[in-house]
């Protein structure tokens, strides 16, 4: 019915999902429209919002470190490691950007000075994503990249709301470039356990 | 009456087609449009989707941008 509508009102591309959500089968992200928005109000500088990109990637690199050693088996302690090493190369870019932006020179030290504490990506924090996805085996790969496609999920989720929201169109378009990069993310970790 | 809108083709895509039709393209390169009620978006939704419930749409049809493809569920 809505895509009848969309179509006769000059939407040129139109698709209906036949089965609805519940025939997605997919990845999916959970929360009101509004979860995580007070961390992108849609008033923030794409200065701003570069340093709260960056905490967030920031508290998920944390959260992989923190599980290494609470796990045994050493396949997963890599894949925790190198998810780890995915969000340091996406805080390198960031910060890249953000030099880019601000007209000044600032030490990554400085900078970081600026971020937000105990956040992680999606705007929870990691211990209300371990309550949220609850791995039903932590020494599973396999549930291990599950976990962290919900992440990427919830990430993608986040920046797309929070894009639409913005009204700074610099802001904006840094936010959807962050949704777009949490998109790749995902695709390659379903890459990913498609391989195991 | 206004036929034009029950006479327009609208593909139906399964989640297997979508995924693949999404797949190689950017986030921000199709809209997804979830017209459920807010209850049904919290407990869960497709990532990226934006929510117009359906009886609202008629009246935010400028949130939606008319060039880009647009899934809808």
């Amino acid at each position: 019915m809505a895509a009848q509508m969309l179509a006769g009102k000059g939407y040129k591309v139109v698709y209906n999902l036949s089965g609805g959500f519940k025939g997605w089968q997919g990845e999916a992200a959970f929360g009101a429209e509004e979860m995580g928005l007070e961390l992108f109000t849609g008033d923030e500088s794409p200065e701003k919002t570069l340093t709260v990109a960056y905490s967030l990637e920031d508290g998920l690199r944390d959260f992989y470190l923190t599980m290494i050693p609470k796990v045994k088996n050493d396949t997963v302690k890599n894949l925790f490691t190198k998810l780890a090493e995915i969000e340091v190369t996406h805080k390198d870019r960031l910060f890249d950007e953000y030099l880019a932006i601000t007209a000044k020179t600032v030490s990554r030290v400085a900078f970081e000075k600026n971020t937000v504490k105990d956040v992680a990506e999606g705007g929870l924090t990691t211990k209300e994503y371990i309550n949220l996805f609850q791995p039903s085996d932590w020494e599973s790969e396999s549930d291990i990249i599950g976990l962290a496609m919900s992440i990427e999920a919830q990430a993608l989720d986040l920046y797309m709301r929070a894009a639409a929201r913005s009204a700074n169109p610099q802001s904006k378009k840094v936010l959807t470039r962050i949704a777009n990069e949490e998109q790749t993310h995902l695709a390659e970790l379903g890459k990913l356990m498609e391989r195991i | 009456m206004r036929w034009k809108q029950f006479l327009t083709p609208v593909k139906s895509f399964d989640a297997v087609h979508a995924r693949s039709y999404m797949a190689d393209k950017s986030a921000d390169d199709v809209t997804i449009l979830d017209v459920r009620q807010p209850g049904e978006y919290k407990t869960g939704h497709i990532p990226g989707a934006k929510l117009i419930p359906l009886p609202d749409l008629a009246d935010r049809l400028d949130e939606i941008d008319a060039d880009k493809p647009t899934l809808v569920y």
